[in-house]
């Protein structure tokens, strides 16, 4: 039986991780509610997300502001991108076969690889942890980075935001309308392509924003793009696609499961992980909070 | 009128063995130019080009100038297989050098088989490329291989005053590989070791924390690493946030290359500065064959790098012995060229390199040191940087 400070660690490393996962997740889940498109592309902004603010903290120097300078400007880039590409590219896809969709946005991928690579070069780069989260606390015996801490508290604080602003404001209800029945909202007034723009924005914002945050702790490389695609697909899987709740709930597991498993399987424990989406793909082909599609 | 006659005829026929004679020698090379292992796949390839171009401008070998043909193999077997066959049917190259990872080598050696081409892999270290029953008159392998690697790390670890070991690697051919070989050979120089703890995360995993925590939880003494390139990146600032440096009292091994000018420079001051790495090259390397100071300058002017990458050099060792033996051969029928690749012996920028008659495989250490700070760089480097000599142990 492992201790319990090493129970508490582990499952701290799972929470990080879930958190990571819920804010790139979050947006992938967004868009799929609202918009209807697998946005493959949407690990691409994740990787754009990371070599902006790479670059950025080039530009500024390390001084005590400029990660976080770096990290919301790389963000705000990103946002700005994914509305270019939503209103003169997406605008085109909507109602077309998912086909297309699939095929789209994996060109995306594709190109925007390229593009980092040439921006950047395929050497990696790293970025070092902000002054003030260097350090460490020591908890019930287990070593938690001030970095982690804060992750772990950002999760819930943008969920919690998220889930306010949906519910209880004007553009959260317009973006619930959406998401249920598009030509009636249209019908009653309200710019859809609008809509849709701005909800492309914000989800490619919180991919920006996840690549950026991710790289104190991970090295900036070409292809971190598809590999984030996965498992942020995983988790949306697991939670349900287009419920918000459910990626949260996804990605607490995704983290839990990688986490504990490696305890029982050393050698699977990402078998346990794909094993789990079968699970949930057999028994509730709509996630675990999501709703079946009519 | 006759005697002008003939002297036409002659000429004539003579013109397609002059054209013959100009026509270049043609080297296909498969090699991950994109995705994360670009980043060691690349430089091999302009490690090579340079190498190319510099014999070219003193007129090619066997008065035939060369022509490097590179091709992605996106680091996929079946993609390597497919340009390295598109390369030998549609360009009709008369050699491969390349492949990288050590899924490539060997389907990329099947292929050479089968065209009987002799092909050089430069990089992929699985002992499965050269084993006694993969082993064919076409393939060689003028890089370290995991037996050497493995073998290495555990002469140096049996130094330490530890016995409590634990491993980490990729939970794949190279990792497996690489650890099964330390772990044999360091229970036969230093019996009291024991192998208290073996992490095996998947390849290319990207969230160590767990397994960082659960290998501290069995308290190991000392730690050897495969976790190589940019993923050692992303592992060991995970590692050093949690204090598992200090907890070792950086009595870590990287192998994997983890200490690297590129892995150094890229962490600046968050590398994990005390933990012991190895490299293919060093620029800083200053007790160094005499050869290596002038490649060294060539190769930094030829990147436009003052810190120029640690993997040019296979790229350049590799097409180096692939042109001494069509020297040696003075042909360049495969068959002449791969028995005069079998125990041929040259001197690279690192040394004289032998490739071995019995196993096609090169006596090619690899550099290990401890890492410090060092005032002349902004990044740590390995210091005193050493070249284990694998000859001892290779078999």
């Amino acid at each position: 039986m492992p201790d319990l400070s090493f129970v508490f660690a582990q499952s701290l490393s799972g929470l990080t991780a879930a958190m990571f996962l819920f804010l790139i997740a979050s947006g992938l889940s967004l868009i799929f509610g609202v918009l209807r498109v697998l946005n493959f592309a949407h690990g691409s902004f994740y990787m754009l997300g990371a070599y902006s603010a790479y670059q950025i903290v080039q530009w500024l120097g390390t001084g005590p502001v400029s990660f976080w300078v770096a990290a919301f400007g790389a963000a705000a880039g990103v946002a700005l991108l994914g509305g270019i590409v939503e209103r003169f590219l997406f605008q085109r896809l909507y109602g077309k076969e998912e086909l297309y969709h699939l095929l789209f946005t994996y060109a995306l991928v594709l190109v925007l690889g390229d593009v980092a690579k040439v921006l950047w070069g395929t050497q990696q780069k790293s970025l070092s942890r902000p002054p003030g989260l260097t350090g460490a606390l020591s908890l019930f015996g287990a070593t938690i980075p001030h970095y982690n801490l804060f992750i772990i508290l950002l999760g819930p604080a943008i969920a919690l935001g998220f889930w306010f602003a949906l519910q209880r404001t004007r553009a959260g209800r317009f973006i619930r309308a959406a998401a249920l029945d598009r030509e009636t909202l249209g019908a009653l007034g309200v710019n859809v392509n609008a809509l849709y723009t701005g909800v492309f924005v914000l989800a490619s914002f919180l991919g920006g924003l996840g690549g950026a945050l991710i790289t104190p702790m991970r090295a900036i490389v070409p292809g971190m793009d598809t590999e984030v695609i996965v498992e942020a697909f995983v988790v949306v899987v697991i939670g349900g696609l287009g419920s918000f709740w459910g990626t949260f709930l996804g990605a607490l597991i995704y983290g839990q499961v990688l986490s504990f498993g490696i305890l029982f399987f050393p050698r699977f424990s990402i078998f346990s992980i794909f094993a789990l989406m079968a699970a949930v793909l057999i028994i509730r082909p709509w996630g675990l909070l999501g709703k079946p599609l009519k | 009128m006759t005697r002008v006659l003939t002297l036409l005829l002659a000429a004539l026929l003579a013109l397609p063995i002059a054209a013959e004679a100009q026509k270049p020698i043609k080297v296909g090379m498969p090699m991950p130019l994109s995705g994360p292992p670009a980043l060691f796949g690349e430089p091999a390839t302009k490690g090579a080009q340079m190498y190319v171009d510099e014999i070219n401008a003193k007129g090619g070998v066997l008065g035939r100038k060369i022509e490097l043909l590179t091709r992605d193999s996106k680091a996929d077997a079946n993609e390597a297989v497919r340009v390295a066959r598109e390369l030998i049917l549609k360009e009709n190259v008369d050699f491969l050098v390349g492949t990288l990872t050590s899924a490539e080598g060997p389907a990329v050696s099947v292929v050479a088989k089968e065209n009987k081409i002799v092909f050089i892999a430069p990089i992929p270290k699985t002992d499965q490329l050269t084993a006694a029953d993969k082993l064919h008159p076409y393939v060689f392998r003028v890089a370290a291989n995991t037996t050497m690697e493995g073998r290495s790390a555990a002469e140096i670890v049996a130094k330490w005053p530890v016995t409590r070991v634990g491993t980490i690697a990729f939970d794949y051919a190279y990792g497996q590989d690489v650890t099964r070989a330390f772990v044999e050979h360091i229970k036969k120089v230093k019996p009291s070791v024991q192998i208290v703890d073996q992490q095996w995360p998947k390849l290319g995993e990207q969230d160590y924390n767990p397994f960082i925590n659960a290998q501290m939880a069995k308290k190991p003494e000392a730690v050897v690493s495969s976790i190589w390139g940019g993923f050692f990146v992303t592992f060991s600032k995970q590692a050093k946030a949690l204090g598992y440096f200090d907890a070792l009292k950086y009595n870590f091994i990287g192998l994997g290359e983890a200490g690297s000018p590129e892995t150094t420079k890229s962490m600046g001051a968050d590398y994990p500065t005390g933990i012991w790495g190895n490299s293919y090259d060093a620029f800083y390397w200053e007790d160094n064959p005499g050869a290596h100071k002038d490649y060294t300058a060539r190769i930094s002017k030829y990147l436009k790098d003052q810190y120029p990458s640690s993997w040019a050099i296979q790229g350049y060792i590799g097409m180096q012995f692939l042109v001494e033996a069509i020297k040696k051969a003075n042909s360049t029928d495969s068959d002449k060229v791969a028995k005069a690749l079998l125990g041929l012996t040259i001197d690279t920028p690192i040394g004289k390199q032998t490739l071995r008659e019995k196993d096609h495989q090169a006596n090619r250490g690899q550099l290990y040191g401890k890492t410090a700070k060092d005032a002349k760089y902004p990044f740590s480097i390995m210091k005193p940087v050493t070249y284990v000599d694998p000859t001892k142990f290779m078999d």
